[in-house]
């Protein structure tokens, strides 16, 4: 089931009266609120929810076993396993193909038949979201951060469907204390909560889906069919498209939560006003950036152990957060990109003093020309589009809509967070029915610009 | 690696005053009650829009009654108005609709090519009486169109002939059949296609989406995958190709449909496939039937992969029924190759 649709719509009242009705029976409330995440993810497919039970109860036998050991070297042998299948099972999902089609590539090269058997495996929604969580719960556990919970609190927390699709990626240690006791009916954020579904409609369906029809899906396709000037404004829409579209899906998540009395961590803020790829990171899929860094980077050693250990570190860490994002050399050289940068910067941090403004233009111009290849189909297509960068020509898709869109999202990001802050809080400290009425108007209004295809889905949810 | 000290929460921001559960749902309420009212139209439609199954009939449960107010309500008009202005979608009205043309049943014939009207040179495909067909000079606008089984061919045919100096016009429409008016008519929509973009050649692949009943002429409706189903199905598509061969100026390359992997699905594919040859027969001359059953399933025999270039590829998505990129790139040769034959300018 996706956010924006008249499905939802239907469901999420329903949900959301049931649920503060059942708060204070916490046994009932509880197993209700798994059988709701479950509705909303068979509208995907039925049978991911054997998987997705599946995942959980793995993951909760280990936890289990990790728990009641004493004995250290068990105790690692068992995360150790569970991790390794959580991976496998996102491994098979979302990079068989990929591999077997380049093993069997490289075996035809030199001349071995031994082809791996081919298979059109469908990816279940919101796999790689949901294995990360799962291993954050089950490596919690190992680290004595949390104890294990129950069976029931494990199902939620894997499937309560705010998060379930599409991040953001909230840990067992955030999730799990919010469970242990009924949520306060007195303090509930329905502001805030009002506040961040409005933005994130508007940023997904009004903005996102409208630079995507009107200018990123033609110019990618066939960018040799266009010049430079389509072509620039292309991968600056791009770039908003992919922010509006992450970050709106992750506003509604966050304030669908909030009104069901829950806390996610946030996961994007102002990305494109960063000045570093460090501080990139620390603004843009926060969540992902903070597990990879406590999940990889610092378990190979982070930047403890020298120059060359800390590059290798880094390498690895961006590369597979390029893969992990899918079975193509696309994510892999955005991922290696970024990377680069990031050594870059490590390796000239406190010798090389650049001017704010200057670093900031450096920096989100990188920024930009990175998401090309994670954009393009292909690796060939990605040189082409590189290509049309310098080529002359006349601009055939520069529409007020597409550059004023464009430009506000970027320049909002650069502008002081103060002012905006101070309209939003007034905006939540409405009246409850008047917050009702101002997203029955916003929804009219999105909606409206919504083509006969419908909405398109968010573009995580491929990951 | 960045690493932070403490991971935010949107809550940590300044923000308003914490309000009551009892709010929440006052507030939620309040906003599916005004969408209730002036929107029960559009959540009717899309009711009606969806495919059978639980998720279509808890739509209409909902939206049946809430279309019914709304109807009643002068204000969801006025909002319609208003909303109106900022649809991305033009309207599709004029001549050509399937809904205003009569409807076919058993024994009825598409006007004009009815089994007492004589046959014409354009019921002969040049190639098949082994004659060299007449080229035409150039081909300038390419229309490629159809529904989500058009992609990513559209766009591979698009790359392919931009060097050629052709413009390629790549419109597809998800969701959408033939034998479904609710979303698109196509009828009316490749009026305007060619009445818009005059273009030399069309590219057609669609049926996805087919198999819904057609409405009978004394009320009630033609359930698929009969012969009067077919009959209909054949009458819409001959119609479409009628408006696309512009009176012999254009050359227009119908593919029929690869076997899914469901059997159900085998069924109407099969039926829509028998269709859009019969529907081909009065414009051979013009209208290519390009069989895509029998390059990726001969013998009616679904398979996902397939030997291309002498190595096991994977052909089809997962679901079953649209072409991968490995797919659709066979489809792209078996479409150049017809249109090389046919336009000196590609030769």
């Amino acid at each position: 089931m996706v956010f924006p649709t008249v499905q939802f719509a239907i469901f999420f009242p329903i949900v959301l009266a049931l649920s503060w009705a059942l708060m204070r029976r916490h046994k009932v409330w509880k197993p209700a609120m798994i059988a709701a995440s479950y509705v909303f993810y068979s509208a995907a497919s039925p049978a991911f929810c054997l998987l997705l039970a599946g995942i959980t109860l793995g993951n909760q036998a280990a936890a289990k076993l990790i728990g009641h050991s004493e004995d250290a070297r068990a105790r690692k042998r068992i995360v150790v396993v569970a991790v390794a299948l959580n991976l496998a099972t996102l491994g098979v999902f979302k990079y068989y193909g990929f591999f077997a089609t380049e093993v069997n590539a490289v075996l035809d090269s030199v001349g071995l038949g031994l082809p791996l058997p081919l298979a059109a495996i469908a990816l279940p929604v919101g796999i790689s979201f949901i294995t990360f969580q799962a291993i954050s719960y089950t490596v919690d556990v190992y680290r004595r951060e949390i104890e294990p919970s129950t069976t029931v609190d494990v199902a939620l927390y894997l499937s309560f469907f705010p998060g379930l699709v599409a991040g953001p990626i909230v840990r067992a240690r955030e999730f799990m204390p919010q469970l242990e006791k009924p949520r306060d009916p007195r303090k509930v954020a329905v502001g805030a909560g009002v506040a961040l579904i409005i933005i994130g409609l508007v940023k997904k369906v009004a903005i996102a889906d409208t630079l995507a029809r009107e200018i990123v899906d033609p110019v990618f396709g066939v960018p040799q069919a266009y010049s430079a000037p389509d072509v620039w404004l292309a991968a600056y829409a791009y770039a908003v498209q992919i922010f509006c579209d992450f970050s709106g899906y992750t506003d509604i998540a966050i304030g669908v939560a909030l009104l069901l009395g829950f806390v996610f961590p946030q996961n994007f803020d102002r990305p494109y006003r960063a000045a570093s790829f460090g501080e990139f990171w620390r603004r843009w899929h926060m969540t992902l950036s903070r597990f990879l860094r406590d999940f990889l980077y610092i378990p190979l050693g982070g930047n403890r152990g020298g120059r060359w250990r800390t590059v290798r570190n880094l390498m690895i860490t961006m590369l597979l957060g390029g893969l992990w994002h899918g079975a193509a050399w696309g994510f892999v050289l955005w991922g290696a990109i970024h990377g680069i940068a990031l050594v870059v910067e490590h390796q000239f941090r406190g010798r090389v003093k650049l001017p704010r403004w200057f670093a900031w233009l450096l920096v989100f111009h990188i920024v930009v020309l990175a998401w090309i290849p994670f954009r393009a189909p292909d690796l060939e297509l990605a040189g082409a589009f590189v290509a049309q960068l310098v080529q002359p020509g006349p601009a055939t898709l520069w529409t007020v809509p597409v550059v004023l869109a464009t430009f506000i999202v970027i320049a909002s990001q650069l502008m002081p967070a103060k002012p905006l802050d101070a309209l939003r809080v007034r905006f939540e400290r409405l009246h409850p029915a008047a917050l009702g009425a101002s997203m029955a108007c916003v929804i009219m209004l999105v909606a409206a610009t919504v083509s006969s295809q419908g909405v398109p889905p968010f573009i995580y949810f491929q990951f | 690696m960045p690493s932070t000290n403490r991971d935010p929460f949107i809550l940590d921001r300044p923000t308003g005053r914490r309000l009551t559960a009892r709010d929440a749902v006052v507030c939620v309420f309040v906003a599916v009650f005004l969408l209730l009212a002036l929107e029960g139209a559009s959540i009717r439609s899309s009711g009606e829009k969806m495919e059978a199954g639980v998720e279509r009939s808890v739509v209409l449960a909902v939206g049946t009654p809430a279309g019914w107010l709304a109807d009643r309500l002068p204000i969801a008009s006025a909002a319609d108005r208003v909303t109106a202005l900022l649809s991305p979608d033009d309207e599709l009205e004029g001549p050509g609709g399937f809904a205003a043309a009569p409807v076919a049943g058993a024994g009825a014939t598409a006007s004009g090519a009815g089994a007492s009207a004589p046959i014409t040179t354009d019921a002969f495909d040049p190639a098949d009486l082994g004659v060299e067909p007449e080229q035409l000079p150039a081909l300038k606008t390419l229309l490629v169109t159809g529904d989500s089984l058009v992609q990513p061919l559209d766009v591979q045919l698009a790359r392919r002939l931009a060097d050629d100096g052709v413009r390629t016009i790549r419109e597809a429409r998800l969701g959408t059949g033939i034998s479904k008016t609710d979303l698109v008519d196509w009828g009316l929509l490749s009026t305007r296609q060619v009445s818009q973009q005059e273009p030399d050649a069309v590219v057609m692949f669609i049926g996805a989406n087919e198999g819904f009943d057609f409405p009978a002429p004394g009320g009630g409706s033609i359930e698929c995958c009969g012969a009067d189903w077919a009959a209909i199905y054949a009458t819409r598509a001959r119609a479409m190709m009628e408006t696309y061969r512009r009176d012999g100026a254009a050359r227009v390359y119908w593919l029929t449909l690869p076997m899914p992997r469901d059997a159900i699905r085998q069924e109407v594919a099969r039926t829509v496939n028998a269709a859009i040859d019969v529907a081909a027969q009065p414009f051979r001359s013009q209208v290519r039937v390009l069989d895509m059953a029998e390059l990726f399933t001969p013998g009616e025999r679904y398979r996902a992969a397939m030997a291309v270039g002498g190595r096991q590829t994977l052909v089809r998505e997962s679901d079953g029924i649209h072409l991968n990129e490995a797919g659709a790139g066979l489809a792209l040769d078996a479409v150049l190759d017809r249109l090389r034959a046919d336009f000196a300018s590609l030769g």
